[in-house]
């Protein structure tokens, strides 16, 4: 029966093409909404978790994006006064203040990873909550410790590993996941220590003539509060200590959820209609084909081929179609991700989170399944009235080759 | 021999009915191992009809259909297409080749339908060599001659050894040389056991076999002399090879 259907696939070799083409283009856009989604979902769900705060403090004079700030990683080269990290301690109903100090931006020249690597100090439990550790059971970061972002000194930055930093040794306590934001080309270290860099850069100088001594300066702070029904509030405190601007995590969240579902379902739409084409077609070619090989059929029927039999290639040539077809979709639907993966990481666009191994092969297993599925819907109906075709008709017909 | 006289296959009072219309009237006939039963006619006479009654491809508005002893109104559909698969050899009045297959699977045809391609695989190509197509095993149908495809759809209906051959207007078509080369073959059948329904309103191939029956107006009596049937014999342009063969 194989060899049956492999034939008559064969013989119209051209039309099976366009067929296995266009499961593969539907297929492909499926498996890359769906990676693109989930790679979404979770790099905003991780963005929420390392944020762990409710509100972000600025100063009123800085150009922020409030979504790149909060779940992009994104920097903020601006200064404000430390003195308002103990000024929003007192605030009653805030639970944890923590700031952050954002300095110059490197180039490795050890190992360039083609863009610049982002120096960022950090309160050390800052730093344990972003990497979701706590190495040795120890609460703090050494002084002269860093965390590496996931894409920064590949392949020989391991825990342990000294690395030189604008003239001193550091050593690194920790790689980053990847994010698919401007963290995964960042270091991360002690705030004091940044600060002490910052201080002693000559191209930072002019820079802090005009801020003030970095020691006395952070870029932004985090705050948790106890109770979210009173963030409004403490959001107007906080801005009554002086020129700052606050940034509320839940908005941001939300806007930011919205317009990523907005994005995903453009692309779920495109997806989905493609599916839809994919299905429409597959089912219009075997409604055709039961009818225009209906001769064939016959004569199959009157050599001895049963109902069940006839149904079973009928339905094997849509399946052997849906599933060549997917299963060029998969390598497809792969560089798709892959491209727009590379594009918005580049961009900084999103929090994106780079679906692991054993999703991938769970993703493709389902596009498989989907559209063999697909094809077997697609020819069930056909199939039913090919098996229904006399085998008398065989006896009229005249040749069929 | 002992086998020539044993009915494979009858037909008791068989009507045939499409709409008001009667095709066949009260049929009775009967197949015997061995032997060639002949069934001449007009177009439109109800020949094909009784064929694909006989061969278990239409069932009858009346009467019975015996397939070797047994009712065949009882069967099951997966026992009718068993019996055609197994029990008969079809020879349609064109060769109905399937023409992404090559020569050789073509033959095999009924069995990748019953899942025992390989075990006929030998006797495929036994009987392409007995019918002079060894060579075109691997050719596909478009690129053979007519009477080399009824040659191959020959092979095909020999290929599971059926009990009963049967032949819708073999010779349909074919020029005089090839008509005779497949009626020589088809009549050599039942010496090997086989029996041979024929129909056919070629009064030459009528006239050499036996046992022979007229169908009018759907009504079945025995023939005893031919009359005058009107074929049209296309006139003979033989083409041949360089090694002489008949294309």
């Amino acid at each position: 029966m194989l060899r049956l259907i492999a034939n008559s696939l064969l013989r119209r070799r051209w039309q099976s093409l366009a067929t296995i083409l266009g499961v593969a283009l539907g297929a492909g856009l499926l498996l890359a909404v769906f990676l693109l989604y989930h790679g979404f979902e979770q790099g905003l769900e991780r963005g929420r978790q390392r944020l762990g705060a409710d509100l972000l403090v600025v100063p009123a004079n800085a150009t922020v994006d409030p979504d790149k700030a909060l779940f992009a990683g994104s920097p903020l080269s601006v200064y404000m006064d430390s003195k308002y990290a103990d000024q929003a301690r007192k605030i009653p109903g805030v639970r944890r203040v923590e700031a952050q100090f954002f300095t110059q931006s490197l180039k490795l020249e050890c190992c360039s990873v083609g863009t610049e690597s982002r120096l960022i100090g950090i309160e050390t439990q800052v730093a344990y909550r972003l990497a979701g550790m706590s190495p040795d059971g120890r609460e703090k970061l050494a002084p002269d410790e860093v965390i590496v972002g996931s894409e920064l000194l590949g392949g020989i930055g391991k825990p342990g590993a000294l690395i030189e930093l604008l003239g001193y040794i550091f050593r690194l306590a920790y790689r980053l996941e990847p994010t698919g934001t401007s963290l995964d080309y960042s270091i991360l270290m002690p705030i004091d220590s940044a600060r002490d860099l910052a201080a002693k850069s000559d191209a930072l100088k002019p820079v802090w003539l005009e801020a003030g001594d970095p020691h006395q300066l952070i870029s932004a702070l985090l705050i948790e509060v106890d109770d979210p029904g009173h963030i409004k509030d403490i959001g107007r405190k906080l801005e009554d200590l002086g020129p700052l601007k606050v940034i509320r995590a839940a908005d941001t969240f939300q806007r930011l959820k919205r317009l990523m579902t907005a994005f995903v379902f453009v692309l779920a739409a495109a997806g989905a209609l493609t599916a839809l084409g994919g299905v429409a077609y597959l089912l219009g070619h075997f409604s055709s084909v039961a009818w225009d090989r209906k001769g064939e059929w016959a004569l199959y029927r009157a050599l001895g081929a049963t109902k069940p039999r006839m149904m079973q290639l009928v339905v094997g040539e849509a399946m052997a179609l849906a599933l060549s077809g997917a299963v060029l979709g998969l390598p497809l639907g792969y560089g798709l991700y892959r491209l727009a993966f590379a594009r918005l990481a580049a961009q900084n666009a999103f929090p994106f989170v780079a679906p692991g191994s054993g999703l991938l092969v769970a993703a493709a297993a389902g596009a498989l399944l989907f559209y063999g599925l697909i094809g077997f819907l697609a020819a069930a109906a056909p199939a039913l009235r090919v098996a229904q075709l006399e085998p008398a008709l065989t006896m009229a017909q005249g040749d069929i080759d | 021999m002992s086998t020539a006289s044993k009915t494979v296959l009858e037909a008791e009072d068989v009507s045939r009915n499409y709409g008001t219309e009667t095709i066949l009237d009260r049929v009775s006939l009967q197949v015997r191992a061995g032997e060639v039963t002949t069934i001449v006619g007009p177009s439109g006479s109800g020949k094909t009809t009784l064929l694909a009654l006989l061969a278990l491809l239409l069932e009858p508005s009346s009467g019975k259909i015996r397939v070797a002893g047994r009712d065949a109104a009882g069967l099951s559909d997966a026992e009718r297409s068993h019996l055609r698969n197994t029990f008969y050899g079809f020879i349609f009045q064109t060769a109905q080749l399937i023409g992404s297959l090559s020569v050789l699977d073509n033959v095999l045809l009924p069995a990748f339908l019953a899942g025992s391609a390989r075990e006929h695989r030998v006797v495929a190509r036994e009987l392409l060599d007995r019918l002079g197509l060894s060579a075109r095993a691997d050719f596909l149908p478009h690129q053979l001659s007519l009477g080399q495809k009824r040659r191959v759809a020959l092979a095909r209906a020999l290929l599971l050894r059926p009990a009963v051959i049967l032949a819708d207007e073999p010779t349909n078509d074919l020029d005089a040389r090839r008509a005779a080369q497949v009626a020589d073959f088809l009549l050599s059948l039942p010496a090997d056991g086989y029996a041979l329904l024929l129909v056919t309103h070629d009064p030459q191939l009528a006239e050499r076999a036996g046992n022979r029956w007229q169908i009018h107006e759907g009504k079945l009596a025995p023939l005893t002399s031919l009359p005058t049937l009107p074929v049209s014999r296309p006139e003979t342009f033989v083409l041949q090879t360089t090694n002489n063969e008949i294309l």
